[in-house]
Parts: C-alpha cells; structure tokens; sequence
C-alpha cells in the first residue's frame, strides 16, 4: 500500500511538474511575443506621424562608397496597424525626385508605387517579397517597414548587456521554413525604450551572416529614436550606415500626401530640396 | 675510377648496405600520411603570377565566385511541369544544406527576382515562387521566364527543354565530394527528368580523386608487367625483386621526399612513379651483363666488379641525362611541372645510386644455386641471338638504302610537325562516355556553356558606364561575341539597364535597348538595386560605375575558345573605338586555362630547348668527342621528330600532357644510344675490327638495349586502359618513345658508324 502510495506520489509529482515546464514555456514565447510586439511599436510605430531624413553609406569591399540620401514621411492609420510611407530621393544626383509610396497592409501584400523623373512615369509594383534590398543597401525592405509579428515564432532566450543597455534576447525562426534567406534571428532588445540595439541573421546551417547595430540613440520631443545603425554582410564584406536626421514626431502629416498622382509633385511643405 | 671503389667496398658489407637502404625508406615511407593533394588548375601558375593576382581581384571587387558546380536538370518534354519545377525548388533548397556550399549564393529560378510587367503593372517576384497546377498557369510562368533575355540561356535553355541551378562553393571545399553529396539527393526513377553535374569544381576534384585511384590502380599492374616481361628474360627470382626494390625505393624516397617537405601532389607527380619504375629498368644492362660474363664462366664476385666496370658509365651517363632532362622542367613556370621534373629527377639519381650500391650488394647474397641457374639459362645455348647478329650484319651492309629511309621519314616528320595544334581542355582529359564528359557535353547543348569568362572593361572615369554610349559599346562587344557559336551566352550591366527599359514601357519592343540619357540609365540602376539581390548587380558593376564586368560563358574547355573571346574583343575595339574606354582585360577560369596552356606549352619548348643543350654538352663530354656526342644524339632527335610528326598528322591537340611528354622524352630516349656508342668504343679498343665490334654492339649490348626498351614499353603500355586520357596519352607516348629510341639506335647507330667511319674513327681518338 505504502509503495502504491508512493508511486502515485512520483506520478502526481511527475505530472505536476510536465505541467509547470509546458505552461512555464508557453508564458515564455507569450511573454517573448510580447517583447518583440513591444519593438514594433516602439522602433516602428513611435507616435502617429514623423518626417525624418536619411542619410545612407554603401561600402563595398573595394572600399567604394555609395551615398544616397532620402526624406521619408510615415503615417499610422492605426497603432501597430496599416502604415502609409512616402520616400523621396534627394541624392545621388541622377536619381533626384524619384519616389516610392507605399500602403503597408497588415495581413496582405503592399500597394506600392513608384515615380521615375527621367521618363516621367508613374508605375504600380506589385510584389509579395519584402526581402529585396531597400535601395541597394544592406537593409531590406522588410528591415526598413517591419516584418509580421507572427510571421516568426519567437523564443525569450536570455539577457544580456550591450554596453551600459540591459537587454533582453529573442530568438525569431520563420514560421515557414524556406521562405527567408535566414534559418532564424537573434535580437537584442533594451528593457527600457524596447528598441533593437542589434540583431543577428543566421543562415539555413546557422552561420552568422548579417548583423544590425543601432549605433546612436537619441531622444527627441521625449521619445528614444535610433539615429544611427548599421548593417554589415558579413560574408560579402559589404556594409551600410545610415543616419537619421531632422525627425520631427507628429507634424500633422495626412493621409492625403500618399496618392499615386502626388508622385510628380512631392509635397513641398513637407519636402524641401 | 671513384665507382668502382664503391662497388669493391659495397661487396665487402652487402648486408650492412641493405641493412642502411630500408633504414632509409622507412623513414621516408613515415612521411606518406602528411599527403595532400591538389587537382586546381588556378594553381598550376605560381600565386605571384600576374594573371592570378588579377583574377583574384576581379573575383574579389566584383564578388564572383570561383568555383560553382552547374545541376542541370533536363526533361525531353519541357521543363513547365509541375513534377519538374518542384525538383528545381526542392534541390535548390536541399543543396543549400550541404557543408562546403555558399548557401546565400546558390542561384536557380527559384531564387533569382522576375521583374516584368503585366497590365501596366510592374511585378517583382521570384522567377519561379509557388508552382502552378493548371495548364494556364504553366504556360503563364513559361513565359515569364522565356521572355526575360536575362534568364535565357543562363537558367533556362530557349526551348524550355532545360534549367540549371548553380551551387557555388566554398575555396576549400571538394567539388568531388559535393557532388557525390548532390547525386545521392537527386529522385530516382524520375524519368523523362534527367539530371547532370558540371562545372569546373567537379571536373577537377574528379579528376583528382580518379587520378589517385588510376595510378593506385596503374602503378602496380606496370611493375606486375614489368616483374612478368623480366622473368621471361631471366627467368630469376632474385632479378625481379632487384630491378623492383631499386623502382621502389627511388618511388619511396622521392614520393616521400616531396610529401615530407609539404608539397601536395599534383596531376603531374601522380605519375612519377611509374616514370621511376621505368627508369629503373635501366638496371636490366647490369643484369643482363652479369648474366653474360657468369655464363663465360667467371666467379661471382669477379662477375659482378666486371660487369659493374663495362657498364658504369653508360649506367651514369644514362642516368645523369635522364635526370638533367626532367630536371630541366625546373625552368618552366608552371608549378606542378617543375615540382615533377625534379621529384623524377630526385628519383632518378636515387636509381643511379642503387645501381652502384644496392644492386651489386643483393647480386653479392644471391645464393650460388640461383646464380648457377641464372647463369645456366644464358649459357645453355649460343650468346647471341641469331636474330641480333643477322640485324647487326644488315646495318653494317645496307647503310646507304637504311639512312635515305630515315631522311624520308625525317621530312614526313618535319611535314607533320608543322601541322601540330597547341590545345588544351580539361573536360577532354576524360573520356567521351565518362560521366563528367557527358554532363558537360549535354549541358553546353542546351545552355549557355559551363565555363566562364569575364572581360573587365574599365572606363577613364567615374560614373562612365552609367553612359548610354558607353553600354551601348558593351552590347556591341557581346553581340560581337555571340556570333562565336561556342560563345553561348554573354551578360552585363547593359543586358540588365536594356531588360529594364522595356519592362518599364510595358514591354513595347522599341525599348528594347539601352536609353538615350545618362540620368534614366541612373534611375533603372537603382531601381535594379531595389528588385535584385544587391550581389548580382555587384557582380557586373562597381560602385563608382568605372568598372563593367561581362560574363561569358563558353560551351567548351578548349584554350582556343578563349582565344576567340580575345581575339573577338580587340578587333572590336579596334573597330568601334570609343574616347571613354580605358582599357579592357579577360580573367576567369577558361582565361586560366588558356594563359597556363600558353605557359605550359612555351615553357616546355623552351625547356626542352635547354635539356636539348645539355644533354649534347653531356654526350660530347662523355664520348670527348663532338662528333660522337653528335652521334649518339641523333636516335634522340630523330625519335622526337618522328613522334610529334605523327601528333601533327593524325590531328591530335598538343595538350600540356603532350607537352611535358617532349621534355621527358628527352633524357629518356637518349640513354640507349648511350648504352651503344659507350659499349662499342670499349669493344673496338679492345678488338679494332670495325664490321665484328658493330655486330657484336648490335647483338650483345643491343639486346639489353631491346631488353630494356621492351620493359619499360609494356610497363608504360598498361596505362592505354586508364580512364583518365592524360595517363593513356602518356603510356602509349612514352612506349612508342621507348620502342623507338631503341630501334633507331640499334639500326642507324651502326650504319652511321659505318658511313662515317673514317672520320668518326680517325677523329674520335677510339
């Protein structure tokens, strides 16, 4: 009786304790899910509208320097929901007042658009892949507007310091395996402003071949933006820097500015020379 | 004389001898396992070569590379199926998980963008994303694809028969081995779908593999032959294993020698060893001297210091023009080349040192009855051979009618000489029906050609190439190209600004081209930037638009490919010359191939030129004569001219196998008129009667001549059935030399003596 007893008490101990991890695994991608939800909205999302210009530096291995500089204006339509960006190129020379506009929909491809001076032509892009490059830098297209918060599954997966930053590190893998250039991600997430201070890209035999690093972080009208980051490719030895100047936060843009037609004529109040 | 003190004091510690011989070889068998190899072309230049320091740079600022294995999969009735298109998906992402391939790099249509228009729309989607399942959808996609000149004859062929996917690799990785990996992946019974592998990588890292399994292979069935033809001949246990030790022993110190000071082994000195196990037959004059004089019945020991006394110096001779001959390859610039020359030059020093030492010490242990048996057998009936004594009497008698039979031959010789193609290829250094042939061959049928070029064309400034005269230029020079039909596809930044012209305006053929103003060839640039992986465009432009890089590929390895490449663009620029071009340059693995063929082939000539001198500085001062040393130099010249006359008349490519082949001949088929202007001279001062003392050369010392010819033919011979054609090309070369030398000294060293006679006799101090 006394053995039977026992048994059951290693049994109820054993089922307790399944129980607990299971559970204790579900808060943790709950709470990871939450974390990187968190990012969005602070690295993606920050206040209603923002008028930022951007200044981009290709290095390539020979040491050769692209520059490219750009106003972009972005506004949600809802926060963490539908976004709408205008982007316009100042420099180089040959592409000044070339223009994108993009609808970004949650749940469904983009509407884009795209002005080109030269031939005076307005063009509708339809693509469903986000991992192009973004103006033949190191950044993507989806690292620029965000990526699907459940494109990925994502693992809290320890803490750590960058710097004088407590950080909290994700693990993101791709929900359907294949569809990335990366088998999975890591970021680096600081606990106080939620923004990523670097994130690493793993290739499908988990080598290392890209990492982000936010290289400025600023407070402007009270809200910690990053103004300077990085993309290094590791393996093609290429990297891009870019820095973020004249950000002024909830200016009044309207959904208005991002029509199709206003492409050959940017708007000038919002975009000089 | 210093050797024959050698000899008398071998004789004296035989087992002592013996004893220090294997102390020596085991420690240059321990050195074996440091073996590495090296089958890479790009490293037949030595790395401070110009040409491979430019291709290093061109693969490095324009982000190519080097090696890149082509799966080709090709079905009968079109590709546009849904079977076929999931195997182009599914082996694109399965090779990415193989160790050793670049995974971001690996391109087939299923990772490379689709840029086109549809309805005024401008789509940007991978060439091939999900697979359609309805007849429209198929047809769709095929048309997608087919319309972009992009895709055509890169990843698809023109007729949709065809795709190829290309799996870059890692520098050090094993294309072989990668491929192995990539075979065991592909469907079976997959029928209409048939699958190929091509590409430099596997060409050469199969060939490496082959090469160590074929001499692995071919090594000991030439010393089996060799140790069958001489039992035949002697009928002795004790020579087999002699004449066998000393071609070990020399494999084994000079094999060892170059593993143990960490030179990897390439193509080239794979087959040194059956180059020594030849070389060492030359033990057979000693052999077949002793076996003489014990059967005029001398004692052993008085036998063995006799027969060592007639023969040094030939022997040292031989061996000394042997080695100077390979070591000449020292000159040439191409590294595996230089290093074989001298490992056989090594090897062959390490025979005459056995022949000295070692041999005379194991004739010393030879039991008596072997010796009687030995003996017995070259006793039993007449010395000579009816036969040898009847071939030396035709030479003396019919010297006039045998040297006009010989000028004939010489001139058919020259004609054939002058008709000698320089070729090279290395898809042909397999055979037709092997697997990497055939690959090949079926790739470049329906695709653009598995080697690659690039032409480097760099502008005087910055910002150049984005002008439309400029990449209106670059098309020109491609148009100019592709009118080679070997030239099977060529592609540029031009080729990319063009497509984008045209998707831009909807597809209205008329924009198909480059456009007229510099600032929309900016703005397709970036938009290009925006739509393709950023390597791509990486990979025909530099940053600051001074550079464009053309991309070529080539339906064959043939050098001459190359050189049409070449010879194509500098009559255009000289034809179509523009104020903005600074220059242009090729680089490339089929560009490799054609300058190290170039070196190959002038660095033998000019090394054999050189081995030419020495080895007739050495036979004047061996025969302290320069009409002997003329003489004795005449079988080899003519052999040589005999052989490479039958290369040019029967059409064969004169290929670096064949090349190195006219350098080895050299000290090689030198040494039997060495054998026979030494034997003769010691003949006739002992007994001045010319006719007998030439009969006797012919019959006596002839038929160690014929001996050793037969020898070394049979060992070279087994290698016409090996499955690599360089081996093949070396066997049946190095027996024709062999079998030739022999009867060209045997047959005109006589009848030139013989018509020469008064001033080679009163002249010649004999």
């Amino acid at each position: 009786m006394r053995k039977i007893l026992s048994v059951a008490v290693i049994v109820f101990l054993l089922l307790v304790n399944i129980f607990w991890t299971e559970n204790a695994c579900a808060q943790d991608t709950q709470n990871a899910e939450a974390v990187m939800n968190e990012m969005l909205l602070a690295y993606y999302y920050p206040q209603t509208d923002v008028k930022n210009e951007i200044s981009m530096r290709i290095v390539n291995r020979q040491g050769q320097i692209r520059q490219r500089r750009l106003t972009m204006l972005r506004l949600n339509q809802s926060p963490g929901g539908d976004q709408s960006y205008y982007i316009y190129f100042h420099e180089p020379a040959e592409v000044r007042g070339m223009s994108f506009l993009v609808l970004k929909h949650l749940g469904r491809d983009d509407d884009r658009w795209l002005y080109l001076p030269a031939i005076d032509l307005v063009k509708r892009i339809a693509t469903s892949d986000k991992r192009t490059s973004f103006a033949g830098s190191d950044f993507t297209y989806e690292d620029v507007s965000g990526r699907a918060l459940d494109a990925d599954k994502h693992e809290l997966i320890g803490e750590e310091n960058l710097g004088t930053y407590s950080c909290l590190v994700v693990k993101s893998t791709p929900q359907r395996p294949g569809e990335a250039e990366f088998s999975y991600r890591k970021f680096w997430l600081d606990k106080t402003t939620h923004l990523p201070l670097k994130m690493e890209h793993y290739d499908l035999k988990g080598k290392i071949y890209k990492v982000y690093e936010a290289q400025e972080v600023q407070t402007i009208q009270g809200i910690p933006t990053i103004t300077k980051a990085a993309m290094k490719d590791l393996e093609n030895e290429r990297s891009t820097e870019i820095a973020i100047k004249n950000v002024s936060y909830n200016v009044g843009i309207t959904s208005e500015i991002f029509q199709e037609r206003l492409l050959r004529r940017p708007p000038r109040e919002w975009i000089g020379e | 004389m210093k050797l024959e003190r050698l000899t008398q004091a071998v004789l004296g510690r035989p087992k002592l001898v013996i004893g220090l011989v294997a102390a020596i070889s085991i420690f240059f068998i321990a050195q074996f396992p440091k073996i590495t190899i090296d089958t890479d072309p790009k490293h037949m230049l030595p790395e401070a070569s110009p040409v491979r320091q430019y291709n290093d740079l061109v693969e490095k600022d324009f982000v190519l590379h080097p090696d890149v294995i082509v799966l080709g999969i090709v079905n009968k009735d079109g590709i546009f199926n849904p079977q076929t298109l999931k195997y182009v998906k599914d082996l694109t992402n399965a090779v990415r998980q193989i160790p050793g391939v670049i995974v971001r790099d690996v391109d087939s249509l299923t990772t490379v963008e689709n840029v086109f228009s549809n309805q005024g729309e401008l789509i940007v989607r991978p060439a091939l994303g999900d697979i359609p399942d309805t007849e429209a959808g198929l047809a769709a996609l095929r048309k997608s694809i087919l319309d972009n000149a992009l895709f055509v004859n890169r990843f698809i062929s023109p007729d949709g028969l065809a795709v190829a996917i290309f799996i870059p690799i890692e520098p050090t990785a094993n294309g072989k081995e990668i491929a192995d990996k990539i075979r065991a992946m592909l469907p079976k019974n997959s029928r209409p779908n048939q699958f190929y592998l091509a590409g430099d990588p596997v060409a050469r890292d199969t060939f490496g593999t082959e090469m160590f399994r074929q001499m692995g292979l071919f090594s000991p069935i030439a010393g089996l032959v060799m140790c069958i033809a001489l039992w035949f001949m002697f009928r002795n246990i004790t020579v087999i294993i002699a004449n066998m030790a000393v071609a070990m022993i020399s494999i084994i110190w000079s094999m060892g020698g170059l593993i143990g000071l960490g030179f990897p082994v390439h193509i080239m000195s794979s087959m040194a060893p059956v180059f020594l196990m030849a070389i060492a037959t030359d033990a057979v004059h000693i052999f077949n001297e002793f076996a003489f004089r014990l059967g005029e019945g001398q004692d052993k020991r008085k036998a063995i210091l006799e027969t060592m006394k007639v023969v040094a110096l030939p022997i040292f001779y031989s061996d000394v023009t042997t080695a100077v001959g390979f070591a000449a390859l020292a000159t040439v610039t191409i590294v595996p080349v230089k290093i074989f020359g001298l490992v056989v030059a090594f090897g062959t020093l390490v025979i005459l040192f056995m022949s000295f030492t070692f041999i005379p010490a194991l004739l010393m242990l030879i039991p008596e009855k072997h010796i009687l048996k030995l003996a017995a057998v070259h006793g039993k009936g007449e010395k000579f051979s009816p036969v040898l004594l009847r071939l030396g009497g035709f030479c003396v008698e019919k010297a006039k009618p045998i040297l006009l039979v010989g000028i004939v031959l010489f001139i058919v010789a020259l004609a054939g000489l002058a008709r000698i193609h320089v070729n090279n290829n290395m898809v042909h250094w397999f055979k037709f029906n092997s697997e990497v042939r055939s690959a090949d061959r079926v790739m470049n049928k329906y695709l653009g050609g598995t080697s690659t070029a690039y032409l480097v064309v760099r502008a005087k400034n910055e910002g150049a190439v984005g002008d439309p005269a400029f990449l209106r230029q670059i098309e020109g020079l491609q148009r100019e190209l592709e009118k080679d039909p070997l030239i099977g596809k060529t592609f540029s930044l031009a080729d990319y600004i063009k497509r984008t012209n045209l998707v831009m305006h909807d597809d209205a053929p008329l924009f198909n081209r480059i456009p007229d103003s510099k600032q929309e060839v900016g703005q397709y640039l970036f938009l290009l930037q925006s739509a393709a992986k950023p390597r791509h465009l990486d990979n025909v432009v530099d940053f600051s638009l001074k550079t464009a890089n053309i991309i070529i590929q080539l339906k064959s390895w043939d050098a001459d490919t190359m050189k049409s490449v070449i010879g194509r663009a500098n009559s255009f620029f000289a034809a179509h010359p523009l104020p903005e071009v600074e220059d242009f340059k090729p680089a490339g693995i089929a560009y490799f191939n054609m300058v190290w063929d170039h070196e190959v082939l002038w660095g033998m000539v000019s090394s054999f030129l050189w081995g030419l001198i020495l080895v007739l500085i050495l036979l004047v001062f061996q025969t302290r004569s320069f009409l002997w040393g003329i003489l004795s130099f005449l079988p080899l010249l003519f052999t040589i001219a005999l052989i490479y006359g039958v290369v040019g008349l029967i059409g064969k490519d004169f290929d670096m196998p064949v090349a190195v082949l006219s350098t080895l001949s050299l000290g090689m088929a030198v040494d039997f008129a060495i054998h026979f202007v030494g034997r003769f001279q010691q003949r006739y001062k002992e007994d001045p009667r010319l006719r007998e003392a030439l009969i006797w050369t012919v019959a006596r010392p002839g038929k160690g001549i014929f001996l050793n010819a037969v020898l070394f033919a049979l060992g070279f011979a087994v290698m016409a059935f090996a499955a690599l054609t360089p081996y093949i090309t070396v066997g049946v070369f190095m027996a024709a030399i062999m079998v030739l030398s022999s009867v060209m000294s045997v047959i005109y060293l006589p009848a030139l003596i013989q018509l020469g006679r008064q001033k080679l006799i009163k002249r010649g101090g004999v």
